[in-house]
């Protein structure tokens, strides 16, 4: 049996701790005793809580990114690649509703820094929906932001899910979702017959 | 003397959302926003418990100003699409000529702590209402999705965030087209969202 690294112990305590307490009432003493590591351990691996936090945010956005581009290369035509990635999206997220919290709720009340990752974050879902402007005819004149408002309707509504407390059921959402993120390219018709297709 | 202090207290909102602006919510402190509104600390202590219930009290004041306005300027008997577009336009020019008060209501907020967020949410679901209520004119049938308007919100304010955090509040008025496409899109398609861009842009 192969222990956990301590850093490790300390991002997933971050992830737990700041889930129930919120970032700004957690401590650096809360996420040691998490982790079950010394303080001095700590603070060699972390300037502050801050740093912990970043990395543990960092971390549980890489997972979720990787499990989205998996998801969309499995398929061929662009509206059933959006659908995969979204449909890999909201069940990571239902299944780890702390980290959904962190990666979509938690991450805004952390300060500039993690403000400035969190926009980052979502500018690395861009690219999947970017292809939808060689998908259309005249996709090529869509507005320039086009993309990043796809990605804002998307979060817009989950976090809102997310933050009522209803994560378990999002995906329950796809075909909503689905709707928001190709009406943008095909129009109102098409995206809802997209979202009706199972 | 009642006018008096219901005037100090304002005074001492006001200066919250600009010095917050500024300096963001975690830096502020009551010594700060007595400076900025020129009072004195047993003013301040008269009207607030604290930091964070004069932050509270300065973010209800600043959504009621901005949703007054917003609804001021648009004409409820104009149909949905003229509505939408001005009640846009309003809310980006509040923010393009009050960047401290666009920081506060939209980035700050967020650091200010779980009741913070709610009021947060409760300000967005209004404009969200707001958006919902013209919806039988575009969507008689009953169609689009029941969510719509929520996603359609969250595309625009999504961008505004974008733009804020970069620190770009006195170019949002240049993103005006593509909110509006953004806005638009779910309801009309891309087509005539198209259209509406670029009549958007012809009229600035």
């Amino acid at each position: 049996m192969v222990a956990r690294s301590q850093r490790e112990r300390l991002l997933d305590a971050a992830i737990d701790v700041v889930a129930e307490k919120g970032y700004r009432a957690t401590t650096v003493a809360d996420l040691t005793k998490a982790a079950g590591v010394s303080r001095t351990t700590f603070y060699e691996l972390f300037e502050d809580k801050e740093a912990c936090f970043l990395a543990a945010y960092d971390a549980a956005v890489d997972v979720l990114a990787r499990r989205i581009a998996a998801a969309f290369e499995t398929q061929d035509a662009w509206p059933d690649r959006v659908r995969a990635a979204l449909i890999a999206l909201l069940e990571s997220l239902s299944a780890e509703p702390k980290i959904a919290r962190l990666a979509l709720v938690d991450v805004g009340s952390a300060g500039p820094r993690a403000q400035r990752r969190y926009r980052a974050a979502l500018q690395r879902m861009t690219p999947f929906f970017d292809e939808g402007r060689d998908f259309v005819p005249g996709g090529r004149g869509l507005p320039a932001n086009t993309s990043r408002m796809a990605v804002g309707s998307v979060t817009g509504l989950v976090a809102d899910e997310i933050e009522a407390g209803r994560a378990d059921q999002l995906p329950n959402l796809l075909p909503e979702i689905l709707f928001a993120s190709l009406v943008p390219y095909v129009g109102p018709e098409a995206a809802a017959k997209e979202a009706g297709e199972r | 003397m009642a006018a008096i202090t219901e005037t100090r207290r304002d005074v001492l909102l006001e200066a919250m959302v600009r010095v917050v602006g500024r300096k963001g919510y975690e830096a502020t402190s009551v010594a700060d926003v007595i400076e900025e509104a020129g009072t004195s600390r047993t003013t301040f202590y008269k009207h607030f418990d604290d930091k964070h219930d004069c932050f509270l009290s300065a973010y209800d004041m600043v959504v009621e100003r901005v949703f007054a306005t917003v609804v001021a300027e648009c004409d409820g008997e104009q149909p949905w699409l003229p509505r939408v577009r001005k009640g846009l336009a309003t809310l980006i020019g509040i923010f393009a000529r009050e960047p401290e008060l666009a920081r506060t209501a939209v980035v700050e907020v967020a650091v200010a702590g779980a009741e913070a967020r709610q009021r947060h949410w409760d300000a967005v679901a209004r404009f969200t209402g707001y958006l919902e209520d013209g919806r039988a004119e575009v969507d008689p049938g009953g169609n689009l999705p029941t969510h719509i308007s929520v996603m359609a919100m969250g595309a625009v304010s999504g961008l505004i965030f974008d733009e804020l955090v970069a620190g770009r509040t006195a170019q949002l008025p240049s993103l005006m087209p593509d909110l509006l496409f953004a806005m638009l899109v779910p309801f009309i398609g891309p087509a005539a969202a198209t259209e509406e861009m670029r009549r958007a842009v012809q009229a600035t």
